[in-house]
């Protein structure tokens, strides 16, 4: 009967690696960025089509729209259940994912005013993304503020010791 | 430093406290597992239980109560494997954890439990592990294992008195 691990713990930390790799976190995110704002793109183009459009452009359309959105649940899947992304994770992420939606409405609302199409809808949508990735960045915040707080207690708790 | 104050610091994303919290419990989940599997399949169960750790650690809400949620992954692996046996055993149990017996605190040979630990069924052989061997309490075996503090001090009870039968039938004189 063996009575020791076979792995020992730094053996472990190596397994574990793939998973807290900083390149795993930076492929989900890229997909879920440029999953989101291209299916808002092409979303946009779509609806703010002037004029009737042939049944080949829709279908076009509709299957560049599908393959953005799988992109986006993509990356989402990594983010929420593969990669974790601790405190300071979470805040660089949804600044990130801030500073992505301002710039998806951007574009879109200056396409669209270019083409003399209504603003109106494209903003209520980017508005709808922004409003999303303000809640999860003042989340994300909030969170991290309540642990980098208790840690100082817990620190503080502990005389001689500092971290 | 504390448990509590190394998940905080792992948290908030500091791999130093996530390496040294996989030191320090490395050993103690690798012995629930493997006195609760073979051990061809304890270190993969391991690295699984690991995996799942370093995945659902940003979202443990109480860092204090970590030993306790770390053993109920642990256990979820160990049980995926054991499927069969404790579907069987917990069957088998439910009449004889009704009654809860005063738990008397007898000691257990640490060095006798491991020998005999394998020949005993699962539900008896997880308690003792958890009780005797990791030194949890209780109510966190309670929590980890889904029963409520009687019906561990019931099935501790049951799990010497087949340690005892063992032990016995093996030569050893309690």
């Amino acid at each position: 009967m063996t009575d020791e691990p076979r792995l020992s713990a730094q053996d472990m930390i190596e397994r574990l690696s793939p998973a807290l790799s900083p390149r795993t976190r930076i492929r989900a995110v890229t997909a879920l960025l440029a999953g989101a704002a291209g299916a808002v793109f092409v979303g946009a183009l779509w609806w703010t089509e002037p004029g009737p459009l042939p049944g080949r452009t829709h279908l076009a359309f509709a299957l560049f729209t599908a393959f953005c959105l799988a992109w986006a649940a993509y990356g989402g899947w990594l983010l929420t259940r593969r990669v974790p992304l601790f405190a300071t994770d979470r805040v660089i992420a949804a600044w990130i994912g801030l500073a992505a939606s301002l710039a998806t409405t951007a574009v879109l609302t200056v396409v669209a005013a270019q083409r003399g199409t209504g603003v109106g809808p494209v903003l209520a949508v980017g508005g709808g993304f922004v409003a999303v990735a303000l809640v999860l960045v003042v989340r994300a915040q909030a969170r991290r503020a309540a642990l980098l707080r208790r840690r100082r207690e817990l620190s503080g708790a502990q005389p001689g010791r500092t971290s | 430093m504390t448990d509590e104050l190394l998940v905080v610091r792992a948290q908030l994303g500091e791999r130093a406290a996530l390496a040294e919290l996989l030191a320090r419990w490395q050993v103690p989940v690798w012995t629930y597992v493997r006195r609760m599997l073979d051990a061809d399949r304890a270190d993969d169960v391991s690295q699984e239980i690991w995996l799942a750790v370093v995945r659902g650690l940003p979202r443990l809400r109480d860092p204090e109560r970590f030993a306790p949620w770390l053993f109920t992954i642990a256990r979820r692996s160990v049980t995926d494997r054991l499927r069969g046996e404790y579907s069987q055993a917990e069957e088998r149990s439910g009449a004889a954890d009704a009654a809860v017996e005063d738990p008397a605190e007898a000691m257990v040979d640490r060095a006798a439990l491991v020998s005999v630990l394998s020949d005993l069924p699962v539900l008896e052989r997880e308690i003792l592990v958890l009780f005797y061997l990791e030194d949890l309490p209780v109510e966190e075996c309670a929590y980890i294992c889904r029963i409520p503090a009687g019906t561990v001090k019931s099935r501790l009870n049951r799990a010497r008195r087949l340690l005892r039968d063992h032990l016995e039938e093996k030569g050893y004189r309690p």
